[in-house]
């Protein structure tokens, strides 16, 4: 389970979160959320391993087989001969593998992407709130227990964290967006 | 370090300005989208009519058997060119000026790729065998020929639809997980199916950048490889004319051309329409241009390299397509020079210039115009005068025609208008992650931008 606390500005955040790091959470249980991306260690630092690109790499191996195959192996399996001309031809059967091998890496880097990112995810346990798009900032804890998110839910009251807006989470700003 | 001074306009005001594109339609905006629909209405009724009559009612015959459509599809894959390859090349070289024009050139790309697509299958004779283009195992061994430059074609276009489409989609993410925070009804809806449960924690923003990164790697040499497969339709044969070793990089120099011309009009007509003057300044068109400048010079050495081979080797029947070109065309080819480039190389080598916006506007069409031509001269005049002198024959587009190209322009138009009411046409995210970076702290008696280069 997670606990957020919302908080004016990136200052008071990362004020929030040494708190939260003296009061005896890990860097790893502690997670920044916000509308606009900063760099690692101006509020938490992050967990930076990440297998995307060997899934990108893996994902365009697999297309290279696939284009070969369906060029290559299409002609080998359906022959049709045209004069003299070879029955694999080269020329093709580059550009088709060339061409899937590309559109095999693209789409897996996306699904790499979400797959490392865990989502998607609409709803369930994930503690949110709108304003963060409005420049606020969020810090959220991991915690085992009930027990944990008290003491956690403690120090962010004590470092001035916003109360959260749980059920009426639009901003309606754009008034005349229907 | 201490006291960070106030930013000049907060969050909200940045999200309220660059959402204003979403804001509901306007009248005009109905208007627009009205006259827009009736003129890809009618293009679809020319197609329909074509179809269930035959070809006959077009101006194709022999020899000149690919006529407008396959023009249209030429110039339409060059106009796709740059706008995923330039936002790539400025992601991928850091440059800040780039986020305000990102979208726009994105989203050109994928709507621009979606309208070139259909021309081959409108181009077709019969139009319901389209599935003949596509590469699946030919099982019934009749068809699909993988040594067809058209099959290639299809291939290429799909990867590149593909790429550009999950580019464009990931450059959006962020943004609409802003627009669903304050969004209601079915944009609440769209955008947070979208957005995918979105919430911006430091491990997503982590993965989107590494993942933007080896997209933007990824997605260049597949803009490349799509236009030079398209110059291979024509090189690869032995049509007077078209079969020559500079075609791919001159096609590709030439569809960049005609894509930073597209990016820069579309800058222009969005900055108007929806009030973006303080995101689209006069220092984008400003570096905007240099590029198009840098881009209309190497565009003119390929054109000048391509021509002098001809005219130097002097070989009777290149040299007769050449002769024939120049001198039944000689408008559109001196249109055609002028536009794309005499006119661009004198006038943007100034900074004036390059900041003036109607002058850019101006600039910009006129290459377009001229890029068109020039696919049309690459085309018909080598088509009219092959080899065969006994067949040689102009070629004069119908009604059917001129009708479909005209609603290709209209369905580009209709495409964009309705993506720029529902989607934000400017990066918001990577704005404001601008005006975070650039955000200034007092040091000392000195003032320092916030963050100073990447993380």
């Amino acid at each position: 389970m997670e606990t957020l606390g919302l908080y004016n500005n990136v200052e008071e955040a990362a004020v929030a979160v040494d708190r939260l790091v003296a009061a005896g959470f890990t860097e790893g249980q502690i997670t920044s959320l916000t509308s606009v991306p900063y760099p690692d260690g101006v509020l938490v630092k992050t967990w930076r391993h990440s297998i995307l690109r060997w899934i990108t790499v893996g994902s365009g191996i697999a297309g290279a087989c696939a284009g070969f195959l369906l060029a290559a192996g299409t002609a080998w399996v359906y022959p049709v001969q045209t004069g003299d001309k070879a029955i694999v031809a080269l020329y093709p059967t580059g550009i088709i593998t060339y061409e899937i091998t590309m559109l095999f890496a693209m789409v897996g880097t996306i699904v790499g992407m979400f797959l490392e990112m865990k989502l998607p995810a609409w709803g369930g346990d994930r503690p949110y709130d709108a304003r963060i798009s409005e420049g606020y900032v969020g810090i959220c804890v991991r915690v085992d227990d009930e027990k944990g998110a008290e003491r956690a839910q403690q120090v962010m009251k004590e470092t001035g964290a916003l109360p959260t807006i749980k059920e009426a989470q639009v901003i309606p700003a754009l008034e005349d967006t229907a | 370090m201490s006291e960070q001074l106030a930013p000049i306009k907060s969050a909200k005001q940045l999200n309220d300005e660059m959402l204003s594109s979403t804001r509901t339609p306007t009248w005009r905006w109905y208007a627009l989208a009205g006259i827009l629909g009736a003129i890809v209405a009618w293009g679809a009724y020319a197609f329909f009519y074509m179809v269930t009559s035959d070809m006959s009612c077009t101006g194709l015959c022999r020899p000149v058997m690919w006529g407008i459509f396959i023009v249209n599809f030429v110039f339409w894959v060059g106009l796709s060119h740059s706008g995923t390859m330039v936002s790539s090349i400025l992601r991928l070289s850091e440059a800040n000026w780039r986020r305000p024009i990102l979208r726009a050139a994105e989203a050109m790309t994928v709507f621009t790729i979606t309208v070139a697509g259909l021309f081959p299958i409108i181009h077709l004779g019969r139009n319901w065998v389209f599935y003949y283009l596509m590469p699946y195992p030919n099982q019934r061994e009749l068809w699909p020929n993988f040594r067809s430059a058209l099959l290639w074609d299809a291939t290429a276009i799909t990867t590149y639809i593909t790429g550009s489409t999950l580019f464009l989609y990931l450059g959006m993410l962020p943004d609409l997980a802003v627009a669903r925070d304050r969004a209601v009804g079915w944009r609440r809806t769209l955008y947070t199916v979208l957005a995918m449960g979105w919430r911006g924690t430091a491990r997503e923003w982590l993965i989107y950048h590494k993942a933007s990164t080896l997209m933007a790697a990824l997605v260049i040499p597949v803009a490349v490889s799509v236009h030079s497969i398209v110059a291979w339709d024509f090189a690869v044969t032995v049509v007077p004319g078209w079969h020559s070793t500079i075609f791919p990089p001159y096609f590709v120099i030439g569809a960049i051309h005609s894509g930073v011309a597209a990016v820069i009009t579309l800058m222009i007509i969005i900055r108007k329409v929806f009030h973006l003057e303080g995101y689209l300044t006069p220092l984008h068109f400003d570096n905007m241009g240099k590029l198009q400048l840098v881009i209309a010079l190497l565009w003119s050495y390929a054109y000048f390299v391509e021509v002098q081979t001809t005219w130097y080797a002097h070989e009777p029947i290149e040299w007769e397509t050449f002769s024939f070109m120049s001198s039944h065309y000689t408008g559109p080819l001196l249109t055609m020079i002028i536009g794309c480039s005499i006119l661009p190389v004198a006038l943007l080598c100034f900074k004036a210039v390059r900041r003036c916006i109607p002058a850019m506007l101006g600039l910009t069409l006129l290459i377009n115009v001229g890029m068109f031509i020039e696919r049309y001269l690459i085309i018909i005049p080598s088509l009219s005068h092959k080899n065969m002198p006994y067949v040689w024959r102009g070629y004069t587009p119908g009604w059917v025609e001129l009708s479909i190209t005209v609603a290709a322009f209209a369905g580009f138009a209709l495409l964009y208008t309705v993506f720029s009411k529902v989607f934000p046409m400017v990066a918001l995210t990577d704005v404001r992650e601008l005006e975070a970076r650039e955000a200034e702290v007092k040091f000392g008696r000195a003032k320092l931008t916030a963050i100073a280069g990447d993380d």
